[in-house]
């Protein structure tokens, strides 16, 4: 994937230098920060991540799943203990709410592993070790013709270092 | 993630703003991210204190171990069981390891969930907490076999006959429990470790090691994408996990409660368990913590005030388990019940009163000292208290299985209880387990989060002078001349 890479020690200059390549319309935009802030969230304008939705469906259906074990072995052999009925709802909630928990949980999980691309075996192009610790990196996926535009922009909000990569 | 600092003009001269949290509030000494790679990382370094500690426990699991091998060769009387006491110290090791891994999981969880700042000082010591409790606690019930070897027996699964073990039971209910919130704790654990083991792989030189990180990190870049799905994944872990804590230990009580001994049918069992698990939890937090800070000299991380917002929500916690021990004498006063009534009479004044007591100093009378805001940051005398939080919180569930057991409804199911040496031995052998664990993990993985810290410190900005568009998260503390928190 070629494209070029800056580097920036300062938050806002790296958030105005992403205004201005989303002005430009220069290509596509990866932020690298060590840790999450508002100000690249407001500045890339992504949509909420959907790992909301994996949660909702499996809590569900491991909710369903959690009451019907107990249902099904109930059933399965029915014996009436303690003069309850052979399917009772109440203790049973205990496991379907342990399942909703357990598959919920794990596949809000893998759903974020599935959704942000990882397990990745290698570090792709534009990643700097610097972006773990004290940097700023923003790296643009853009046309060969457009790489001196995007070096310019990224130099004039004051990159501490800009690349070409590939 | 944790309640994010605004940026702030220069390192220098950080933001002082009314109800704004900001670095100058919660780590004033902490300058730039770097500096908390560097601190943070001097942690992974091996000390002689470090090898000490790790020899010493290792001693006392190989001791543990010795003992366990002694009793399988013996037999399970070598452990004092004799009838009408048959659980015992396992079972009472068993729910104090369990008790202090929910509460573990709880403190991150409800403190994130609640934004309270302290939390980012102590959630990885409590999260590492926590997995390795339950690790220890898990032990007990395999421990507790004559034949060890059969321990897939108590896995819920039919017999021959495909009859399965009965749903309604809390034993089965513990199983699909306690394995649950083992999986979602090491989950909440590893998820919140992964950008920190990216920080150790991007500043790894040997290859070998480098590699290893590698793996383990999943091969994170701190990008954006990763950035969005990882805080809402991990926001609704938080919000699972805080729920089932609450409700793996009420299991666990139920496995008394859902009993007809005395002093055990009771509904006041769930709440009083989660309040317990809370007060140990934190008290071990404190053993822990307290001895970190200071080894590692980490006192610019874990503030005086972080430690007094931990005292407080373990005075609260206390006072709890304080109330639910006097309203368990007042249902049996109340009760009319003679078995009842003679079971909280003996508890107090009979053959167990000398347990009861030391329940009732460690867990109640002592951690009163923590309404003095003098003693709730002195580090010295809250590690000290800890220690007798431990303790009382053991004898609690002392007070819960053994004077029950040995004083039913007939005199013939009266009796006594006399732990041996092999009883002590594997009790001594758990805490060696746990701390070897322990003392593993802050030697290879960070004990603070690193990118949870550097949210909280203002970002280093170009132009102080110009508006940034962020958004200010309102907090709730701030500092008056003398750094006091209000």
């Amino acid at each position: 994937m070629p494209g070029v890479m800056g580097a920036f020690h300062e938050i806002d200059a790296a958030v105005h230098a992403i205004e201005d390549l989303k002005k430009n319309k220069t290509g596509d935009i990866t932020v690298y920060t060590p840790t999450p802030r508002h100000e690249f969230e407001h500045a890339m304008n992504h949509p909420p991540s959907k790992v909301r939705i994996f949660t909702l469906l499996f809590g569900l259906a491991g909710v369903t799943f959690g009451y019907w074990i107990p249902v099904w072995i109930s059933d399965y052999w029915p014996i009436v203990v303690g003069g309850k009925a052979i399917a009772t709802w109440v203790p049973f909630t205990i496991l379907g709410f342990e399942v909703m928990v357990l598959i919920g949980g794990l596949a809000t999980v893998f759903a974020m592993f599935g959704l942000s691309h990882i397990p990745r075996l290698t570090l792709t192009v534009g990643y700097d070790a610097r972006f773990s610790g004290g940097h700023y990196g923003i790296f643009v996926d853009t046309e060969p013709d457009e790489v001196s535009m995007v070096e310019g922009i990224l130099k004039k909000h004051g990159a501490e270092e800009v690349r070409r990569e590939r | 993630m944790a309640t994010m600092a605004p940026p702030s003009p220069s390192p220098d001269t950080p933001a002082h703003r009314p109800n704004v949290p900001s670095a100058a509030v919660r780590f004033p000494a902490i300058r730039d991210y770097e500096q908390v790679d560097r601190d943070i990382g001097r942690t992974l370094s091996p000390s002689l204190g470090w090898f000490a500690a790790l020899s010493i426990a290792i001693l006392c699991m190989l001791l543990g171990a010795t003992t366990w091998t002694y009793q399988i060769h013996e037999g399970l009387g070598a452990a004092g069981y004799q009838p009408p006491v048959m659980w015992g110290v396992y079972i009472i090791t068993f729910v104090f390891w369990v008790g202090i891994g929910h509460a573990g999981t709880l403190i991150s969880a409800i403190l994130y969930l609640f934004r309270a700042g302290f939390r980012t000082s102590i959630y990885r010591v409590s999260e590492a907490m926590t997995v390795f409790a339950v690790m220890t606690a898990g032990l007990f019930p395999i421990l507790h076999l004559g034949r060890p070897w059969k321990f897939f027996y108590l896995i819920p699964y039919p017999n021959w006959r495909l009859i399965w073990p009965n749903p309604k039971s809390p034993l089965v209910w513990d199983v699909f429990a306690i394995l649950t919130y083992l999986t979602i704790s090491s989950t909440f654990l590893y998820i919140g470790l992964i950008p920190d083991i990216a920080v150790l792989r991007d500043r790894e030189k040997n290859p070998v090691r480098k590699s290893i990180l590698a793996m383990l990190s999943l091969g994170w870049r701190n990008s954006d994408r990763e950035w969005r799905h990882f805080t809402r994944a991990y926001l609704f872990l938080a919000a699972f996990a805080t729920p089932l804590v609450l409700s793996v230990h009420s299991v666990v009580s139920f496995d008394f409660a859902m009993a007809l001994s005395p002093g055990w049918h009771a509904t006041i069992f769930p709440p009083y368990f989660v309040a317990g698990a809370i007060f140990s939890g934190i008290g071990m937090v404190f053993t822990i913590a307290i001895p970190l800070r200071k080894a590692f000299k980490l006192e610019h991380y874990i503030t005086l005030n972080d430690l007094d917002a931990a005292s407080k929500l373990c005075l609260f916690t206390s006072m709890v388990v304080g109330l639910a021990y006097l309203t368990e004498f007042q249902v049996a006063w109340m009760s009319g019940n003679k078995f009842e009534q003679d079971y909280f009479w003996n508890r107090v004044f009979g053959q167990w009163a000398w347990a009861a007591w030391i329940m009732l100093l460690c867990n109640m009378v002592l951690p009163l000292t923590l309404f003095s805001q003098k003693l709730r940051r002195n580090p010295t005398w809250l590690f000290i208290l800890s220690l007798f939080i431990n303790l009382g919180m053991w004898f609690e569930r002392f007070v819960i299985v053994v004077p029950s057991l040995s004083h039913e409804f007939e005199p013939w199911q009266w009796g006594t209880y006399r732990p041996t040496w092999v009883d002590y031995g594997i009790l001594l052998g758990s805490f060696g387990w746990f701390f070897m664990w322990f003392l593993l993990f802050i030697r290879q993985l960070p004990v603070m989060a690193m990118s949870e810290i550097k949210e909280l410190i203002p970002p280093r900005l170009k132009h102080p002078d110009r508006e940034m568009d962020h958004e200010l998260t309102a907090g709730t503390v701030y500092p008056d001349d003398t750094g006091v928190i209000h």
